[in-house]
């Protein structure tokens, strides 16, 4: 019977996924600057919006102000780069190393994705201090609250992104380039997960459409529900999407995977 | 009674389909709309079996097949037909408890952390082949004073050499003991020195753990002091399975005459005894290199020291690099 603990060896793994980070420090300021200017131009966008005008497209500066400042942290949770590389590894023959040793290769990848969303969570923090004496925001929360709710959303659609990060990696099996892809998958986020603006001051017609693709459930609707701005009985619909989202996702990546797999050259040599 | 095979593999054929892009621009334009495929044969119908303990070179030439198979043996690749055991194992599988006991060592690919000191992959790889504290400080202890690597275990794996680098990644593959190693280019690249203590090293682990392992190179020095056996691949085919010496009886068609005379003897009067690969005079010496078919070699020799002025006489095998050489370069398989 091994002492090890079951999970021991994968904090090693989001151990020294954090050791590596930190060796650049240089690329790790730069990081985080990106980050925290994307959010100050948001920021700064709305606020200049709603120089002259107290309400656009529906919503109060306030609540605009609110819901941009609450994507801005959301987005640093749900979203990740840390499987970028991914596809190069697979492609390159790297991922040699990981898949001959008795290491579970998703859960390594998934406690890599989970250290780089704590480093995130917590400058998100620090930064979000930052942002809050720079732009005030008041916020404006519902007296009815769904905490447990909001969390079980957070976290199904950080499952939701890994998976489809996953799955960009896997193009790795067949080709070097993730990134045209994936630069595709990020333009269209920024426009349907609620990012620049909340999805409701769309036209219905697009608003439609957007809710065909999982990326309305990748902020959007977890802000909306802080911001009391569904109903209750949208609650129950909106979770069986998304819990439907992860089940499809997780289905078509076990294919692609297996698939990829019989396909990998573990090139190189 | 003979030990049991620990290695099984019966008509391994792994096969790849490879894109073939037509020359120039004209070339790269057709191949947006239509490409064209053709199926290599990595590994074509292979069989063999390695007992426990055993150390095996895998001989061949680039692309005949020996990386691919240590890549099917390791369950890295699916093969595209044939039965493949290790350990009792399906490779495939990838089960942990058969990926706790080998160790697949490529001296192309590096495992070890780029950007950390090589200890850190130690310390990972402790945890994830869930190597008790105990076994890690003797195994690493005893590791590192072998291999001499005390003084730069906590530097970054990028700053270390290329050789330092091979030591570390050595280390990382043995920590868990590892029963049998897949050792592929283990010297690539290396000094002599260095290829001489890793090769010293790997004998030592043979014997110390009665480890299987196989082993590819392109440095016959390697294959030679390190395998009893042979295993030859060409073109993805097994062309032979032996000892090693038996390649030489097998394929060697000639011994090598070295002559010294006492005078001067001139090559037209050397031909009628063999094909001279040398001939030469330095100083007072004279020397000449004959090649003679293997079994008039006696006979020959006899000849030479009645009929010409010979102060010394060797006959040799010819080196077994110069053999394999010779098997490939004439298709003689």
């Amino acid at each position: 019977m091994s002492k090890y603990p079951k999970l021991f060896k994968y904090i090693i793994v989001l151990q020294q996924y954090w050791q590596n980070l930190f060796v650049y420090r240089m690329s790790f300021v730069v990081w985080r600057l990106r980050q925290f200017l994307s959010s100050f131009t948001a920021l700064s966008v709305w606020s200049v919006v709603f120089a002259n005008q107290k309400t656009a497209f529906g919503y109060a500066q306030d609540e605009m102000i609110t819901y941009i400042f609450l994507v801005t942290v959301l987005y640093n949770i749900i979203l990740s780069s840390s499987l970028n590389a991914l596809s190069g590894e697979i492609y390159s023959g790297s991922m040699s190393t990981k898949l001959v040793k008795p290491i579970n290769v998703f859960l390594s990848l998934g406690f890599q994705d989970l250290a780089h969303k704590i480093l995130n969570f917590g400058f998100v923090i620090l930064e979000s201090l930052i942002l809050y004496f720079i732009f005030k925001p008041s916020f404006i929360f519902p007296n009815q609250s769904y905490e447990l709710i909001f969390i079980a959303w957070v976290a199904l659609a950080a499952l939701i992104c890994f998976i489809i990060n996953l799955l960009f990696g896997s193009i790795g099996f067949w080709s070097p380039d993730s990134w045209g892809p994936r630069f595709l998958f990020y333009i269209f986020l920024d426009f349907t997960a609620g990012k620049l603006y909340p999805l409701d001051i769309l036209p219905n017609i697009i608003q439609k459409i957007v809710y065909l693709t999982p990326f309305p459930y990748m902020s959007y609707v977890q802000i909306q529900l802080l911001l009391g701005r569904l109903q209750p009985n949208q609650i129950l619909p909106i979770t069986l999407t998304m819990l439907a989202w992860t089940v499809g996702l997780i289905l078509i990546f076990k294919l692609v995977w297996q698939k990829g797999l019989k396909n990998y050259t573990a090139m190189g040599q | 009674m003979s030990p049991q095979p620990i290695i099984q593999v019966k008509n391994l054929r792994r096969h790849f389909k490879v894109y073939q892009k037509q020359p120039g621009l004209m070339g790269s334009i057709k191949s947006l709309f239509k490409r064209k495929y053709k199926t290599v044969k990595a590994v074509d119908n292979i069989s063999f079996e390695i007992k426990r303990g055993e150390v095996v070179g895998f001989i061949g030439q680039n692309g005949a097949g020996k990386t691919t198979t240590l890549k099917v043996l390791s369950g890295l690749l699916f093969p595209t037909a044939g039965e493949v055991s290790v350990l009792g194992f399906d490779p495939w599988d990838r089960k942990p408890e058969f990926q706790k006991q080998f160790s697949l060592i490529m001296g192309q690919k590096n495992q070890l952390w780029w950007d950390l000191p090589a200890m850190e992959t130690f310390l990972l790889n402790k945890a994830i082949y869930e190597v008790p504290n105990d076994q890690f400080e003797q195994s690493l202890n005893k590791l590192v004073d072998l291999l001499q690597v005390r003084d730069i275990l906590n530097i970054q794996v990028r700053k270390l050499s290329l050789g330092q680098r091979m030591k570390c990644e050595l280390i990382a593959a043995l920590l868990h003991n590892p029963q049998v190693l897949f050792l592929d280019e283990p010297t690539i690249g290396l000094d002599v020195v260095m290829q001489k203590a890793l090769r010293d090293f790997i004998k030592a682990y043979n014997q110390e753990f009665n480890a299987t392992i196989i082993l590819t190179s392109h440095y016959m020095d390697d294959v030679k002091e390190l395998c009893e056996r042979a295993i030859i691949i060409d073109k993805g085919k097994l062309i032979f399975d032996g000892k090693l010496h038996n390649i030489i009886d097998k394929y060697a068609r000639n011994k090598i005459l070295s002559l010294v005379f006492s005078q001067a003897v001139t090559k037209q009067k050397l031909e009628k005894f063999g094909q001279v690969k040398e001939h030469k005079q330095n100083g007072s010496a004279y020397t000449a290199t004959l090649l003679v078919p293997r079994k008039k070699a006696a006979a020959v020799a006899s000849d030479l020291l009645k009929e010409l002025p010979v102060e010394d006489l060797n006959i040799e095998e010819p080196p077994i690099e110069a053999i394999i050489r010779e098997v490939f370069q004439s298709g003689n398989v």
